[in-house]
């Protein structure tokens, strides 16, 4: 049982130190292309509901798209700066992303604190059934038992 | 209006009015009935619900022999009708627009009312039964007059039309349009009869366990018939669409889905009350808010008012389905406060450390991850109603809250599955998790070497791997102990259907994080590479026929096979689509799009290349998927309930 516990021990370090080295590992550099598209599809398409730019074949999302692969083929900008010039360029509405300030920040805060409640429902729920256990049976009751039992018997 | 639209408008018309009568003389017929226990009204029942199901199948047939025939008198046949649509696609193009997939809806709806009634037709005076059959009615004759006015697919169009533009390019491009949109509604519909029963068993006062068991199957085959819908949605999206993903959590997509959850956090759910009859309340709530979403999704997506909330009042549709939505909820929660001393049950849960527990805290993520979708969807709205400016909320949002959501669900589905009920010691645990972590700790060693990276994705397939540890080892205990029926029942069946999940998993993070993309500049008779792959333009060719002109250039691809990614252009519409070409094997797909603009006589072409790694693992977890359903709606070995849960399970008893 003792060995078993230590086997377990050994997994949980081994697959700690694997995914720390895992998740610090790059995956080599991006192609450009793996750029565009990434920046693409944090944009929104402006005549499409929810599209992202990466997505849509639509005329508008063709604009934005080509725009971003000449900032990212001038190599000038970083993907932030580029986000930024295209917010600046197209509207702020271009973002697909809410931001996390003003009234925008809620859909963010929501989630969070719909997840935060629901646990403390669930931790309210077992602490209740814990003090709720129906409670055992007192002497008198076994008695009662015994004598039922004897009886049926006879 | 009746008199410009001929033969099939007038004859349509006719069949919904005589479905809508008919549902409303049956739900009648079927209250009375279970009211006044009265024989004769109760006899009445199942002979309506033939009538609604004739009538449906009047009208849609009417509606498909309008489309074969170019009936150009109609408004619907001049939107999504023309001369030069093939066949099949032309078949299919009744339920391409909003008023034929609603006479879809009714068609389906009408289906299952017949289908209950046969299935209840010997214990029809049974008040539950009665009941719901009543409230498959009423739902049926909403939609009958949904169908009637506001989304009426027989009104008459304007005179003098003789061709129309056929269906929107996109939707006659893949067969696949002949089978997503029934199969997703035999879902999306089929929830309608457990919501029934639940309605039923809160009417009566029944609200024990009976019900619940007796729709088991009904929710089941539902739950089974979205999922698969939905699947075969996202592979629609990754052969058709060319953006090389199968998910964009738009708000049609987001509408099916939310049921879906729901839906699935109920057939866990309901495996709590069955055993221990608790959660009554949350269950038939679950029910009702499965229901509801379908309403409330189809309100979103058809009204037009996620496009903008300006285009509401001009919808005549949308008002119809938000009061339908608010009736369900207030019938449905006034039926749960009206009940609400018979609903509260006596069981307690003992131990955190337990199946219940378990399945408690699948549901509270299942409630939390539904409410993400729901939020996101809806949000836009908000934002537009108080502050009068548009925002989008898109795929990175719902992205990055669904990971964690995600991590959550699959470390359960790598702990419940060995979890006894009641009570379970850390001993046991760590027993029963042994071996599963093994295939935990190989799964992440195995992405390792392949070189994963990151994160999100490496917990994916390391949890996967102690989940699918779970989930074999429970169904080959089962298979020791009963041979082959160890893999029916819902117990072993649900496990398959894990292991599906899982791959599904473990695709959906490979290709996210992995995928690779390039565009390339192809010259005739010249090689390109790209990650480890060669492309070679063969040649572009021109294919015409009469509906549109569609460029293709052939590519070969690492010297062995030539591929044709197409972009083709409807004349009629005057809309470009591009079509990907994909090599499919079990490692990672090789996905090409011909990218615009293109010329036929040109000996080049612009291509983008995606590498999508293990995608093809989402297709054969669905299909993982649909055979542990299958096998989950067969009964399995049973305990008797008295018996305790360590008791072994006889052999040769069922």
């Amino acid at each position: 049982m003792k060995t078993r516990r230590s086997i377990w021990l050994a997994m949980f370090l081994v697959a700690g130190v694997l995914l720390v080295f895992g998740a610090n590992r790059g995956g080599g550099p991006k192609t450009q292309q793996e750029r565009i598209d990434l920046l693409t599809s944090n944009l929104a398409c402006p005549t499409c509901s929810g599209e992202s730019v990466f997505e849509s074949r639509a005329v508008a999302a063709e604009a934005i798209r080509s725009e971003v692969a000449r900032q990212v083929a001038a190599g000038l900008r970083t993907d932030d700066e580029i986000m930024g010039y295209i917010e600046q360029r197209f509207g702020g509405q271009v973002l697909l992303v809410p931001r996390a300030d003003g009234l925008d920040a809620l859909v963010w805060a929501l989630p969070v604190a719909v997840a935060v409640f629901s646990l403390f429902v669930l931790f309210s729920a077992f602490a209740k059934w814990r003090g709720n256990r129906p409670p055992s049976p007192s002497n008198d009751d076994e008695l009662i038992v015994a004598r039922a039992l004897d009886e049926r018997e006879s | 209006m009746l008199a410009s639209t001929g033969v099939s408008g007038t004859l349509g018309r006719a069949f919904l009015l005589v479905g809508f009568i008919g549902a409303v003389f049956g739900a009648f017929a079927a209250f009375t009935g279970a009211r006044r226990s009265d024989q004769q009204v109760i006899r009445l029942i199942p002979r309506f619900a033939v009538l609604i199901f004739a009538a449906s199948v009047g009208a849609f047939a009417t509606m498909e022999y309008a489309m074969i025939t170019r009936d150009f008198s109609l408004a619907y046949v001049q939107k999504v009708g023309s001369w030069s649509t093939p066949a099949l696609y032309n078949f299919a193009a009744v339920w391409s627009a909003l008023e034929g997939s609603i006479l879809m809806w009714v068609l389906v709806l009408a289906g299952y009312t017949l289908a209950v009634a046969y299935w209840v037709r010997k214990r029809m005076h049974d008040p539950i039964a009665s009941w719901a059959m009543g409230v498959m009615f009423v739902v049926s004759a909403f939609f009958f007059l949904v169908s009637f006015f506001p989304a009426n697919p027989f009104a008459a169009g304007a005179p003098g039309v003789l061709d129309g533009p056929g269906p929107n390019p996109l939707l006659q491009n893949h067969v696949l349009v002949m089978f997503h949109p029934p199969i997703l509604y035999l879902g999306y519909v089929g929830v309608t009869v457990p919501f029934a029963f639940a309605i039923a068993a809160l009417i009566t006062g029944r609200v024990d366990e009976g019900w619940l068991v007796a729709t088991r199957r009904w929710s089941l085959f539902a739950w089974g018939f979205l999922t698969f819908g939905i699947a075969l949605g996202s592979w629609w999206s990754y052969e058709v669409l060319g953006w090389s993903g199968v998910w964009a959590w738009d708000p049609v997509e987001n509408a099916s889905l939310l049921p879906w959850i729901t839906g699935t956090a109920y057939i866990h759910s309901v495996l709590v009350q069955e055993r221990r009859g608790m959660l009554r309340v949350w269950n038939i709530s679950l029910l009702v808010a499965t229901f509801s979403l379908t309403i409330l999704g189809t309100f979103l997506t058809r009204s037009g008012v996620l496009n903008s909330v300006h285009a509401f009042s001009e919808s005549g549709i949308g008002s119809w389905f938000l009061a339908m939505f608010a009736v369900v909820l207030v019938v449905s929660i006034g039926l749960i406060g009206w009940r609400g001393d018979r609903l509260r049950s006596p069981g307690v849960i003992d131990s955190p450390l337990s199946r219940e527990a378990a399945f408690l805290a699948n549901n509270v993520l299942f409630a939390v991850f539904a409410f993400v979708v729901l939020l996101g969807t809806v949000f836009p709205l908000i934002v537009e109603a108080l502050q009068n400016r548009q925002i989008a909320v898109g795929a990175p949002f719902f992205d990055r809250l669904s990971t964690p959501i995600g991590l959550a669900l699959l470390t359960l589905m790598a702990i419940a599955p060995v979890l006894p009920w009641r009570k379970a010691t850390t001993e046991t645990l760590r027993d029963r998790l042994f071996w599963p972590a093994w295939c935990g700790l190989g799964a992440l060693i195995l992405s390792l070497v392949f070189g994963a990276y990151g994160l999100a994705p490496l917990l994916t397939f390391a949890l996967g791997g102690v989940s699918a540890g779970a989930a074999l080892r429970q169904v080959s205990l089962a298979t020791r102990r009963q041979g082959w029926r160890g893999l029916v029942g819902r117990a072993n069946g649900g496990m398959i259907v894990h292991l599906g999940v899982i791959l599904i998993a473990v695709a959906l993070g490979a290709s996210n994080s992995f995928s690779k993309s390039q565009e390339l500049s192809l010259v005739q008779d010249v090689e390109a590479q790209f990650a480890g792959h060669t492309f070679e333009l063969r040649d572009v060719v021109e294919v015409r026929d009469d509906r549109s002109i569609s460029v293709k250039a052939l590519v070969l691809v690492d010297g062995r096979k030539i591929y044709a990614p197409a972009i083709t252009k409807f004349t009629r519409i005057g809309m470009n689509v591009g079509t990907p070409s994909v090599r499919t094997s079990l490692t990672a797909d090789v996905y090409l799009t011909l990218e615009p603009p293109v010329r036929q006589d040109a000996n080049e072409a612009r291509i983008k290349v995606f590498i999508k790694p293990m995608i093809v693992w989402l297709w054969i977890g669905t299909a993982l998927m649909a055979v542990g359903t299958v096998l989950a709606v067969f009964p399995g070995r049973r305990r008797k309930p008295t018996e305790p849960t360590s008791a072994p399970v006889e052999v040769g008893r069922s």
